[in-house]
Parts: C-alpha cells; sequence; structure tokens
C-alpha cells in the first residue's frame, strides 16, 4: 500500500526559469575523467617528492 | 579524443598520448564507458525509456562532462518530460563546452526566441510549484485544481502526471488515477515510479471493486471513496442512525400513509363523483319510467272507472231485464203480452204489458226480433187503443181532471203519433194543468209534425200567449 506522505517526499520543487542560472553555477560538473587526472596529477608529485 | 595533458588528439592503437607520452589507457577506458553510458541512454530514449535514458546519460556526464551529444541528449529528455529549466541547463553547459557547431545552440534559440511559450513554461512550473505546497500543507482538492491546469498547459510535465495520480490514489479515485498513470506511461515508458503506482492501482480495481469501504479515517471533515463510477463524499461528522431497520419501517410507513392519503383526497373523490354521475343519471331514467308508468296508471284507472260505469249501466240494464229467476222479465212480458193479445185480443192487457216493457227498457236497445214483436203489438193494437184513450182523455178533460187528461193524452199520442188532436189536445192538458213548459213543448210538436193544420195555428197562438204570459 503506497503512503502518501512517503511518496510525496519524493517530489521537489520544480526549477523555475529564474533560478536557471543560478542551477547552472551551482552544478557539480566533477567527473570521472577530472578524477582520474587528479589521481595522476597527485602520483606525479609524490613520485617528483 | 584528446589528451587530457596536452590536449593532442589520441591515436586509436595506443595507450599513451603520442604528443606528451602521457598514460592514457584509463582515460580512454573512462571515455569509452562514457561513450557506452551515451549510446545506452540514446536506445532507451528511442523506446522512450526516459528515465532510463536520464540515468544512462547523467552516468555518461559522469564519466565525461565534456559528452557534448550526451548532454544535448539528455537536455533534450528533460525538456520531452516537461523538465524545460533543467532542459536549458543541460543546453547552456552544451553550449559552453562546445560554442561552434553546437545543436543546442538551436535548442536555446528556439526556447528563447518565443517569449510567449517561455513564459507559459514559467507559470507552468510555478503553477506545479504551488500544487507541491498544497500537498505539503495537505490542501488536497486545490492541489489536484491546479496541477489539473499545469497539464493543461503542458501535457507533458511527467512529475505533474505522478503528482497528480498520487492525489487521486490517496483518494482512491483509482480510476483516475490509472488514467494519468497512463498518460504518464506513453510519454516515458519505463518510468519507475508510474509502474509502481500502477501496479498498486491495478490492484485496487481488482473484481470486487464494486464493494468499498470507506476510506481510512483523515483529519479532513469529509470521507471519499468511488463506488462504480460516482465518487461519494461522505462528511465524517454524520453518524448513521441506530436502529435503522425500525426507522426504515417507519419510513416506509409514513410512505404508505402519505400514498394512501394521496390517493383517498385526489382519487377517490373523482370516482365518487363519477359514480354519483351515473347514480344522478339513472335515478333520472327511473324518474322519466315512473312518470310514463304514472301516466299509463292513471289512463288505465281512468279506463277501469270508465268500464266500471259501462259496467255498472250493464249490469243495471241486464237488471232490468234478469228476474228473481234469473230470466229475462222484458222479454217474458212481451211474450205474454203477445199471447194474451193472441188468445183473449184484451187490448187493455196488452196495453198494460207494452207499457211495463217500454217503462222497464230501452226498446230500442234491445234485439232486432226484440224490436220487430214490440211494434208489430204496438201497431196493431196501438190505434185502436189510441182512440180509447183520446176518448177519455177528452171525458177528463170536459170534468176538468186536467193530469187525468194529460195522462191519458199522453199514452193516446203513445199509440198513435199520427194523430194531430191527441197532441193538440195534450198541449191544451198541460195548460190547463198550468205546465207551461211541457204545454209549450207539445204546442211546437204540433207545429212541427202538423205545420199545415188549423191546430198548428192555434198551437202558435197558445205557444205566444204563454210566451207573453212568462214576460
Amino acid at each position: 500500500m503506497i503512503n502518501f506522505e512517503e511518496e510525496l517526499k519524493k517530489f521537489h520543487p520544480s526549477l523555475e526559469v529564474e533560478d536557471a542560472e543560478e542551477a547552472i553555477y551551482n552544478q557539480d560538473l566533477t567527473d570521472m575523467a577530472d578524477l582520474l587526472v587528479k589521481m595522476i596529477q597527485e602520483s606525479g608529485e609524490k613520485t617528483d617528492a | 579524443m584528446f589528451c587530457y595533458h596536452c590536449g593532442a588528439q589520441l591515436s586509436e592503437q595506443h595507450d599513451f598520448c603520442t604528443a606528451c607520452g602521457a598514460d592514457v589507457h584509463l582515460y580512454k577506458k573512462i571515455m569509452y564507458v562514457s561513450n557506452r553510458f551515451y549510446n545506452e541512454g540514446l536506445e532507451r530514449a528511442g523506446v522512450r525509456d526516459l528515465s532510463g535514458a536520464v540515468v544512462s546519460l547523467r552516468q555518461s556526464l559522469k564519466f565525461n562532462k565534456s559528452n557534448v551529444d550526451a548532454r544535448n541528449l539528455l537536455g533534450l529528455v528533460y525538456f520531452e518530460t516537461g523538465e524545460v529549466v533543467a532542459a536549458m541547463s543541460e543546453w547552456v553547459i552544451s553550449k559552453n563546452m562546445r560554442p561552434e557547431r553546437n545543436i543546442a545552440d538551436d535548442y536555446i534559440g528556439m526556447l528563447q526566441s518565443n517569449a510567449t511559450r517561455l513564459d507559459s513554461i514559467n507559470q507552468t512550473i510555478k503553477k506545479y510549484n504551488q500544487a507541491y505546497a498544497y500537498c505539503v500543507q495537505e490542501s488536497r482538492d486545490l492541489a489536484v485544481i491546479q496541477l489539473k491546469k499545469v497539464l493543461s498547459l503542458n501535457p507533458k510535465f511527467v512529475r505533474a502526471h505522478l503528482l497528480l495520480a498520487l492525489l487521486y490514489m490517496d483518494s482512491e479515485q483509482w480510476e483516475k488515477a490509472q488514467r494519468e498513470l497512463k498518460k504518464c506511461l506513453d510519454i516515458d515508458r519505463n518510468n519507475t515510479q508510474a509502474l509502481r503506482y500502477l501496479k498498486e492501482v491495478e490492484l485496487m480495481l481488482q473484481p470486487d471493486e464494486s464493494i468499498r469501504q470507506p476510506a481510512k479515517h483523515r483529519k479532513d471533515e469529509s470521507v471519499r471513496y468511488q463506488s462504480d463510477n460516482e465518487i461519494i463524499i461522505q462528511p465524517m461528522n454524520v453518524k448513521e442512525p441506530k436502529g435503522s431497520g425500525a426507522s426504515t419501517l417507519l419510513n416506509v410507513g409514513i410512505g404508505l400513509i402519505i400514498g394512501l392519503a394521496a390517493c383517498y383526497f385526489l382519487v377517490v373523490p373523482a370516482r365518487v363523483a363519477d359514480t354519483r354521475n351515473e347514480m344522478k343519471k339513472t335515478i333520472l331514467e327511473i324518474g322519466n319510467q315512473s312518470d310514463a308508468k304514472t301516466s299509463t296508471i292513471q289512463q288505465l284507472e281512468l279506463q277501469v272507472e270508465k268500464l266500471q260505469e259501462e259496467n255498472d249501466s250493464l249490469n243495471g240494464t241486464l237488471e232490468g231485464y234478469v228476474g228473481e229467476d234469473g230470466t229475462l222479465v222484458t222479454i217474458d212480458n212481451l211474450l205474454d203480452a203477445a199471447s194474451i193479445y193472441l188468445e183473449t185480443q184484451n187490448l187493455q192487457d196488452t196495453a198494460v204489458r207494452l207499457e211495463t216493457i217500454a217503462s222497464s227498457v230501452n226498446v230500442e236497445e234491445t234485439s232486432e226480433a226484440f224490436q220487430k214483436l214490440y211494434n208489430l203489438l204496438l201497431t196493431t193494437i196501438g190505434p185502436e187503443l189510441a182512440v180509447t184513450y183520446y176518448n177519455d182523455g177528452v171525458t177528463s178533460y170536459r170534468n176538468g181532471d186536467y193530469a187525468a187528461a194529460v195522462e191519458l193524452f199522453t199514452k193516446a199520442v203513445y199509440y198513435d203519433s199520427a194523430n194531430v188532436e191527441p197532441l193538440y189536445y195534450l198541449g191544451q192538458a198541460y195548460r190547463q194543468n198550468d205546465d207551461r213548459e211541457n204545454a209549450i213543448a207539445a204546442y211546437q210538436k204540433v207545429v212541427e209534425l202538423f205545420p199545415d193544420t188549423q191546430n198548428a195555428a192555434s198551437a202558435k197562438r197558445h205557444i205566444e200567449d204563454l210566451e207573453q204570459t212568462a214576460d
């Protein structure tokens, strides 16, 4: 049996047009490639050290 | 694919950058994974599994945020599910990553070029948020109204469909919820949430769906449940009256009483009036028949009286004929008179018998044979008898016995009416006897029967004298 209150929690307000700019700016665009590059960089620095 | 270190294009055969020598095999794998997720997302989008496509494309972007194709496709998928701002975000980011030759440019231009459309989209989002706020505040009716408006503006807004379906499910409007969920699944075929809700709804719409218990108690003042195609809203504070059987019987009884009263006051008077009219007609007919019969009875009574009188008269006449022994006396007298004359030729006795007959009956009403015999006797003895009576009458007249003279002259006239003398002297005797009326009558007969005679002239003079005397 579906519980209305519990299901309602899964819904959230939708972004309005005015909020789009802020949402774009706040979006975290870090991806796996970035993580990999960072890891390689860190490992390279350690090797150099 | 470009090297993360120097940006040179990588070759497909080597796991290192041919320009800077950086190890790129992991990087390549990440790219391959990103592309694979993009392909998966594209495949899912192709079959309208938009939720699955979003997941795959987001995974693709997690591996490679620069996967512009994935980002553009993700934006497209968001737009198809009604998430316009999310779509815009992805396209904007995509355009930043690749400003040139990017289809995101067209998408953004499409949205921004039509301000009305953008405003409408914005209003849709605001209404959806308002509906969501109503749901949180438990104003579910208002939320339903708002969501219906949202969906009229943007029929592809999947989240609005889901929220509306959830509201219908909460109010146990299962068929409406089913409709919303099916619309949702038409847009996003494998939407997990929609599928889960639909499963619940189909479970509730199974065979005994016509019998429903009232919904669970809520803080609301009314309970809403569905029975077939009807939505029944029952206030919470209203309780069923106890002893419903007795009240039902009472209501039935009241209904019967009202029905009988309606019959009595509406139907019965009309029937009574009809019956009365029929009765009146019948009475009228009977009255007419009675009058006719009364009239007939009266006529018959008059006839009876008349017949009775006639009967009495005939009886009287018959009595005249019938003697004590029952025989006809008059016939006896006639036969006796004839017998006497034939045997003795005694005029006096024969005359006595004939006078008796004349005094008892009306000879003209007797039989023909009777009249014949009577007249025969009368004509046979009449003249001679008349002379006798005339002579006796004259004697009495001369002696001054006028009364006797009247009697004798009357007989003389009776037996011989063709002779003027007895009649004239009869008048004289009446006159002398001071019987003026009979005297005038006798004189007038003389004048009528014997007009050219001296006696007639004398009679006229006597009539004048008597009339002058009377004046």
